[in-house]
Order: structure tokens, then sequence, then C-alpha cells
């Protein structure tokens, strides 16, 4: 009899924990999973990017202190897809452009519309570098709870069925026990990556907008130096 | 996005592949059929109240050593066995005697005259009934074996002496007292020779005398070292059936409930408890006493009453006290035991006895 009880008890291979784990149990390993793959999608996919953003940044910036004309650099770069440093400078010079191809006056407005277009263009392209950090974080920290709850529920539903065979070895309590770990184990494994690399996305993140910042303000000064000398003639000669 | 996201599902993909084929399941624990530990108690009285008995035999009410053969009883002795001397060595067979020189015999049998006390630790070692006792014909045996010319004519009639007399005259004499053996005269010493030794002993008593009549001589301590072989057991006799105990007996051994209530009864006997005394079922009287050997109470009986009112403790008191004077002094109790009941302690509950 007791032969018999031991063996329905099953496996303990990993395949063997999942499959006959009960359905919350299951349902809870999937989503883990599945919160698994999404942080490993998007950490790929913000090393990717974030490598290339910081190479066009050192691009741009060795571009734009060579000595060239601004006035060349805009007009190669207003046909491309700008992203980072340049399209802060695109952003800049088209509010630059349109201002003086209405024939402005007033060198205080320009200067603030300047800025303005700027502040815009680098708030979209940190929003665009900090996007999926937030759910980084999300998972980092809701993991290893999701996986908690699978194994309370796991712990509790092989209580029950060890208070219904009325058997208390050990034999019988633990391969309930270890399947509900396993939803613990799956929680820490998706949540351990995410923590850190939302660490250092977040840092990362922070930095480059930091070098944006810096350059659109270095630029500012320079188109607001730009904007006296031009308009100061004009309004010298009236 | 969706390149890194086929890259992290691919990657997942093969983990987990990997995962379930080579962390499979866990190498079971390899649990023998181990039997429960037996584990024994001791308590500190199984060391503290060994009562001497054989060490093998089962376990019964009393213990007992092993019952020897002889009867005859020695006093004060401590070890169980056959020997004449109370020693604690076992009892070990001697070798069987070797063809010994006969040259050295007749010079001792010519000493032996003067001295008629034998030497006892020489007695012991010896498995052969003693002869020495009748003084000079200490030689005999020795003569019996080897030296047939007995030159001396007042032994000869000595030597038909039957040893089981000799024997029931010795016991009494024999005293074991290995450390006057020094000082033994060279007589003596050679009195109860076994002829295997007897070379040996002359040289020691040529040593000896040498330290009476010089001094100490350091070079010669190895000679003087006791280099025979130990033979000996014990003097106590036993007619009991072996039980189990111990070598000897280490401690009191403690009164029986029995014993206890019978000198509990006698101090019962001569207390008149007041009846109807109020809250006398709530008192205790612990009575703390100390006895010679005669059951007689030395100095003043300890009571202690507790619980209760303070005149029923007073009155109980009292009662006790003359009531353990008057029974005194207390018969029934186990002389052999007197380590046991030298300062005794008895407990009385006066609702027991109304």
């Amino acid at each position: 009899m007791e032969q018999v009880g031991l063996e329905a008890v099953g496996s303990v291979t990993l395949w063997g924990l999942f499959m006959q784990a009960g359905f919350v149990v299951k349902l809870v390993m999937l989503g883990l999973i599945a919160a698994s793959i999404w942080t490993w999608a998007i950490v790929v996919d913000k090393s990717l990017s974030y490598g290339k953003a910081r190479r066009q940044l050192d691009s741009f910036e060795q571009v734009f202190w060579s000595g060239q004309s601004l006035e060349e650099l805009y007009r190669t770069l207003s046909d491309r897809q700008t992203s980072g440093m340049s399209a802060i400078f695109v952003a800049a010079m088209r509010e630059w452009k349109k201002s003086f191809e209405r024939g402005a006056r007033a060198p205080i407005g320009l200067q603030m519309r300047i800025d303005r277009a700027m502040d815009v263009t680098l708030a979209r392209e940190s929003e665009l570098l900090e996007a999926r950090l937030g759910s980084l974080a999300t998972i980092g920290s809701s993991a290893p709870f999701i996986g908690l709850f699978g194994t309370v529920v796991g712990i509790m539903t092989s209580f029950q069925a060890i208070a219904g065979s009325k058997q208390t070895s050990l034999a019988v309590v633990a391969p309930g026990i270890a399947e509900a770990l396993l939803a613990t184990a799956i929680g820490l494994l998706a949540a351990i990556p995410a923590v850190i690399a939302y660490n250092k996305f977040s840092a990362d993140a922070g930095k480059l907008t930091a070098r944006m910042e810096g350059f659109a303000d270095e630029f500012s000064a320079i188109l607001s130096r730009q904007i006296d000398e031009k308009l100061q003639p004009r309004a010298a000669a009236q | 996005m969706k390149a890194s996201l086929a890259t992290s599902a691919a990657l997942h993909a093969l983990v987990l592949t990997w995962a379930l084929v080579s962390l499979g399941s866990p190498e079971s624990f390899d649990v023998a059929d181990v039997e429960a530990l037996p584990v024994d108690i001791v308590s500190i009285e199984e060391l503290t109240q060994i009562q001497q008995g054989d060490k093998q035999a089962p376990v019964k009410d009393k213990a007992a050593p092993v019952p020897t053969a002889k009867e005859t009883p020695v006093e004060n002795a401590e070890n169980v066995g056959d020997s004449d001397v109370d020693l604690k060595n076992l009892p070990m067979p001697e070798e069987r005697p070797r063809d010994i020189e006969t040259a050295a015999a007749p010079e001792k049998a010519e000493k032996v005259v003067q001295t008629p006390d034998p030497k006892p630790v020489e007695d012991v070692k010896q498995e052969e009934p003693p002869s020495e006792p009748s003084t000079e014909v200490a030689a005999l045996p020795e003569a019996r074996q080897d030296v047939a010319p007995d030159p001396k004519p007042d032994a000869a009639p000595a030597e038909e002496a039957p040893p089981e007399e000799a024997e029931a005259e010795a016991l009494p004499d024999k005293v074991p007292v290995p450390a006057m053996r020094p000082k033994v005269e060279q007589a003596q010493a050679q009195t109860a020779k076994t002829p295997e030794r007897k070379k040996e002993e002359k040289k020691k008593q040529e040593k000896a005398s040498s330290l009476n009549e010089s001094d100490f001589n350091a070079d010669e301590i190895a000679a003087l070292l006791n280099k025979e072989k130990a033979s000996g057991g014990g003097a106590k006799r036993s007619r009991d059936e072996a039980a189990l105990g111990g070598k000897k007996t280490t401690g009191g051994s403690k009164l029986t409930m029995s014993e206890m209530d019978a000198l509990r009864g006698q101090i019962q006997n001569n207390w008149s408890i007041i009846p109807g005394l109020a809250d006398a079922a709530e008192v205790r009287i612990k009575v703390t006493m100390q006895l010679d050997q005669n059951g007689d109470i030395i100095g003043e009986p300890s009571v202690v009453a507790t619980g209760g009112t303070e005149s029923a403790r007073r009155a109980l008191a009292g009662g006790a006290k003359r009531a353990i004077m008057k029974s005194r002094p207390f018969r029934g109790l186990p002389p052999e035991k007197y380590d046991a009941w030298r300062e005794v302690v008895v407990n009385f509950d006066p609702s027991d006895m109304m």
C-alpha cells in the first residue's frame, strides 16, 4: 500500500515538478517565465540601443566641434532621421531659420523659443532612452512576490492533500513543497536580472541625458551669441 | 524590440531545455536502514551505588560475585576470591616449576629455623597451599620436589605434616602488607620459597643483607624491584549465585522502601496524634536525624513542619519530636547499610496517620 503511495508521488525532475503543480502555480510559473523573457528582451534591446546612442553622440560631437559651418551641418542633417544630440541641433536650427526667415526682431523672444524647442526635443529623446525601464523595475520588485504567492498556494494545496491522505511521512510532504518552492525560484530568477539591469540602464540613461543637456546648453550659448551679433547691427542701423 | 524579444525567447528556450535535460532529478539520498541507536540512560547512582558482584552475570535483586570454592571466611576481606590473603590483583596461575639446582637448599633450611614468621607476600604468590606457618618446616615443599636429601633432621618429621592443617593455622597470621617486604630478614624471605625462585631469592637476600648492613645503593635499585609475576586474588568468600555488579562496592546502598517504612512505622507507633486538630491534613513534617550504629539518635533530631496553620505546625512538630525520642533506638535497620542511614530523612504526612 505504502509503496503505491510513494510511487504516486511522481518524479522530482523539473518537468515533473511543473506538471504536477496545481493550476494557479502553473499560471504563476508561466507568468514569471514570460516576465523573464520580457526582462531579457529589454536587456538586449537597451544594451543595443544605448551603445548605438553613445556612438552617435560621439560622432556628432566630433563633427560639431570640427569647425564645420553650422548651416552646412544643418543642411546635411535636416534630411535624415535624427536622434540624440543631432535631433536637438536640428530642432534649434529649424527654430532659428524660421525666426530669421520671418524677420524676427526681438532677440530675447528668439532665444526663448530656441531654448523651448531644444527642451522639448531633449525631453523626447530622454524619454525614448528610458522607455521600458519602468517595466524592468516593476518586474524586479514584484516577481519575488508573485513567486512567493505561487509557493504559498502550492504549499497550501499540498498540505491540504497531506491532510486528505492522512500520512505525514517526508516522502509524501517533500514533492509538494519542492514543487511550490519552484515558483519562488523562478520568481527570483526573473527578478534578480531585472533589478540589476534596471540599475545599470537607468544610470546609463542618466549619463546620456546629462551629455545631451550639456550640449543643449552649450549650443544655446552659441546661438545666443549669434543672435546678438546678427541683431545688433540691424538695431544699430535703424 | 521584436528582434530582442525573439533573442530573449530563444535564450530562455535554450536555458530551459538545458535545465530540463541536465538538471534532472537530483540523486536521492542514500538512506541505509540504520537501526535506532540504543541509548542507555546512566544515572550517577550506577557509579556511586555499585554493589559487589559479577560483571557478566545477569541482573538480580541482590548483586553477588561468582561463588568461591572455599568457604572459610577471611576477616575484612574486600576482594572476592579463593586466596587466603586479600589481594587486589586477579588470580594468575603460576608457571610450572622448572628444574632447579638443589645445592642451595640446605643452607636455607638452616636459616629457616630461626624465623617463625613467614613472609606474607610470597605466600600469596604461590598457588600451592602454604606450609610455612609451622615455623621450621617452611622449606619442606621445596624439599619434596627437588631436595631429596635434606640434611636437617629436625625438618624431616615436619615434612609429613599435611598442608591443609598448616593452611588452617596459617590463615590468621597472614597479613597482606606488601610494603613490609624490604624490611623482611633474609631468613623469612627464604622460608616460603618455591623451588624455581631459589636463585633469585638468594641474590635478593644477599642484597637485602647488604642494605641492612651498609647503605642504600642506587646501582642496585633494579635488583630490588619486584620482578615476580603477580598472582593473587581476593580472600572474600561468596556463596550466592553470581549476579550483576561491580568489582567492589563503591557506595553505601540505599535503604529499601520497606526498610524505610519500618523506620517510619516505629516512629508512628509512638506518635499520638491529637484527633480533630484543625488543618493537620495540610501539614508536612520532615525529620532529619543522625543515628549511630545501634540505631540511637546522635544529638537532636531536626523537625521541620510546613503548611497548615501555625498552631497545627507547632503541635505536630512537637508530637513528632516526642515520638522520635520515645521510639529510639530504632530496630531493624540493616547494619551493613549503615552508610545509608547514618543520616536519615523521614517525611510524614499526618493526614495518612489519622
